[in-house]
């Protein structure tokens, strides 16, 4: 009996999920290139990158919570409510931008660390937890500004960040590119990422190898905390204003980003290039979409139905081989004559 | 691995961007695009705006892309007009859903030479050029006090729900309510004036007092959109469909089946449709440099001659919706 074909080092390359879905984000590039006059320019790429750094941030510091096995539903509602705190700081306390910047950054921590006592500390069930702070947060910011208080005029050079582009490159995409790099790192180069991996799997297992699986978790949930403030405020310079209802939805899109990336929902596999990836393809979409003057309805469509294949994409490869392989041995189980064959 | 996908990252961008190079500005193309944007796109009162829209486009000649947020994302207006002005389109119109983020998107519009204007709901004023304004207060409080003196012979008691003592918009119309009345029509008297909160059960219980209090009462005027089906409910559970009028401000939809019963006499609100062919054709003519600031009317193809007001053009007197053409309407 001889094994199945061991697939070549290439076809392995080519099946890997990020390849995959790099080749749907080029097919895509490539179409709207073709109907959208304009979609291929430099300012076309500065105003995709400038449009997704917020939904990047939130699904670059989601990727090691998902990695761990959890989810942060509280993410988006916790930007509307650092859009507020940072304009409440600013305008009616009276604080420098830059104070209130660094403020708005503590009080995600703050925020984050709420979530991170209740799903480490009290072993609380992730997606319940944050359920609970995705109203409390939004609830928060609303109840601050009644709703309707929406802060605006903010100095020029903080406007900068968000609006101004340095040498045709967004103001904000530096910030975006040195947090992509730190999580990447972070995950992919340090024993720190590699606990996050271990817990994803096994979170007794991980217990039992001597990784500090709580204070890892707490960690995880600490850091998004932070990021998503330090969202809200390129948010808030991209807009020119905060106002309660900002990030709103955003927990989705991020979700679905880093889903579609390749990070596996229940834990212990995923990939920070895959993310930025799943964040690249959903943001051409929804921009090439008004290049080839398509309604936005259809966005909302082709993101479920690329998300359903990428899936799918991933498992029918392996599902295919092993079909094969058992194929294989029952035909050679029935003729001997095809194992000499082969 | 890595290298590869870098690799084939660089070469993709290096191409999308020498592709760019050779596609500069439009050379000599003639026909004018118009991106128009309403607060949120499966509202029937903006589908009705964009059918007049595209008949005023059809008859310039002009490309109309309509186009607005699906989701509840207030960050998604931006991204639409930013998207517009890559995509080089000649003018913009928005209904703006939150006035000063919109202005940040819109004034890097007029920055790299689209004609911008707003409709409906006006963004800041250094944001755009002109603001197509549906109705002013004038128009909409004379077009009240007009059609509740020709239901009422021009005398007799007539009543007055609001949504609120403090509403500004409000007290606006109704300070020129009163003006119309007493110059126009001495011999009608209003006998109250309500706040419903901006409720329909509160109106109605309103309405139910007025009734009662109020015997000789002929006419309600419901002046929040709310505040009309409430009246007209009441009026119809009194049994005095008829002998009290319901006139009032507010969508056809809401408010058919009382004017088909008999109830209510008339609904007052603009032609969203001509709101949408106005739009149109005045960022046409801004576009084209037919409209410019300062000039003091605008001559919009079919619809005639509109007033402009400042920086604002008006779309003039409020329509009329009763029994006869109630039904041609859907918003």
């Amino acid at each position: 009996m001889s094994p199945p074909p061991i697939p070549s080092r290439w076809k392995a390359l080519l099946l890997r999920h990020e390849s995959i879905l790099l080749l749907v984000l080029i097919l895509e590039c490539m179409y709207f290139s073709s109907v959208g006059r304009r979609f291929a320019s430099a300012d076309n790429a500065s105003d995709i990158l400038r449009h997704s750094v917020e939904i990047g941030l939130i699904a670059l510091v989601l990727t090691p919570i998902i990695l761990t096995g959890g989810i942060d539903l509280s993410l988006g509602s916790l930007l509307g409510l650092c859009a507020v705190v940072f304009g409440t700081l600013w305008r009616d306390a009276g604080l420098s931008i830059e104070l209130a910047a660094l403020c708005t950054l503590g009080v995600g921590g703050l925020a984050g660390a709420l979530n991170a006592g209740l799903i480490a500390g009290l072993k609380l069930p992730p997606l319940i937890v944050t359920l609970g702070t995705y109203s409390l947060f939004r609830g928060l910011a609303e109840a601050m500004t009644r709703g309707v208080d929406t802060f605006t005029h903010f100095p020029e050079s903080f406007l900068f960040i968000g609006q101004e582009s340095v040498l045709g490159i967004p103001a904000q995409a530096p910030l975006f590119v040195l947090v992509a790099l730190a999580v990447w790192l972070l995950v992919h180069r340090t024993t720190f990422g590699r606990a996050l991996q271990a817990i994803g799997f096994s979170p007794e297992g991980a217990r039992y190898a001597g990784i500090p699986v709580s204070r890892r978790i707490a960690a995880v949930y600490i850091m998004a905390g932070v990021v998503a403030a330090l969202a809200a405020l390129t948010y808030t310079a991209r807009l020119g204003q905060a106002k309660a209802d900002a990030g709103t939805g955003y927990e989705l899109l991020a979700i679905t980003a880093v889903v579609l990336g390749g990070t596996s929902i229940f834990g212990g596999k995923g990939s920070v290039p895959g993310t930025l990836l799943g964040v690249a393809t959903l943001a051409v979409l929804s921009n090439g979409l008004v290049h080839a003057r398509q309604p936005r309805e259809v966005a909302g469509m082709l993101t479920g139905a690329l998300l359903l294949l990428a899936l799918s994409s991933s498992v029918l490869p392996k599902m295919f081989a092993a079909w094969r392989a058992r194929r294989h041995t029952q035909r050679s189980a029935i003729d001997p004559a095809i194992t000499e064959d082969t | 691995m890595k290298t590869i996908l870098l690799f084939l990252l660089t070469a993709s961008l290096s191409l999308a961007s020498g592709c760019n190079r050779s596609s500069g500005p439009a050379a000599g193309a003639e026909r004018v695009t118009i991106a128009l944007m309403p607060k949120s796109k499966g509202n029937a009162y903006f589908i009705s705006c964009r059918t007049g829209a595209e008949r005023a486009a059809r008859e310039l000649g002009a490309d109309l892309i309509f186009d607005g947020p699906t989701d509840p994302d207030p960050a998604r207006q931006n991204e639409i007009v930013e998207n517009w002005i890559t995509l080089g389109v000649d003018a913009i119109a928005v209904a703006c859903e939150n006035k000063e983020g919109i202005s940040t998107a819109l004034r890097k519009a007029q920055a790299r030479g689209i004609k911008v204007l707003t409709y409906d709901s006006d963004a800041a004023s250094d944001a755009r050029s002109f603001f197509v304004n549906q109705a002013s207060p004038v128009g909409i409080a004379h077009t009240l006090m007009d059609e509740a003196a020709r239901l009422c012979n021009s005398e007799g008691e007539f009543a007055i729900i609001t949504a609120s003592l403090t509403a500004a918009n409000m007290n606006e119309w109704q300070k020129h309510i009163e003006a119309r009345r007493a110059t126009s029509y001495p011999n009608m008297k209003m006998v109250a004036l309500r706040p419903c909160d901006d409720l329909k059960d509160r109106a109605q219980s309103e309405a139910t007092q007025l009734l009662a209090a109020h015997p000789n009462l002929k006419l309600i005027m419901a002046i929040c959109s709310p505040a009309v089906p409430g009246a007209a409910e009441a009026v119809k559970q009194a049994g005095k469909a008829g002998r009290v009028q319901v006139i009032g401000l507010g969508l056809p939809s809401e408010n058919r089946r009382y004017v088909k019963e008999g109830v209510t006499e008339s609904v007052i609100l603009w032609k969203t449709e001509d709101l949408g062919y106005l739009t149109i054709q005045a960022a046409h003519a801004l576009a084209t440099g037919k409209l410019t600031p300062g000039m003091s009317t605008f001559k919009a193809g079919a619809l005639g001659e509109f007033e402009i007001q400042g920086d604002e053009i008006l779309l003039g007197k409020p329509f009329i919706f009763n029994k006869e053409n109630i039904d041609q309407f859907d918003f």
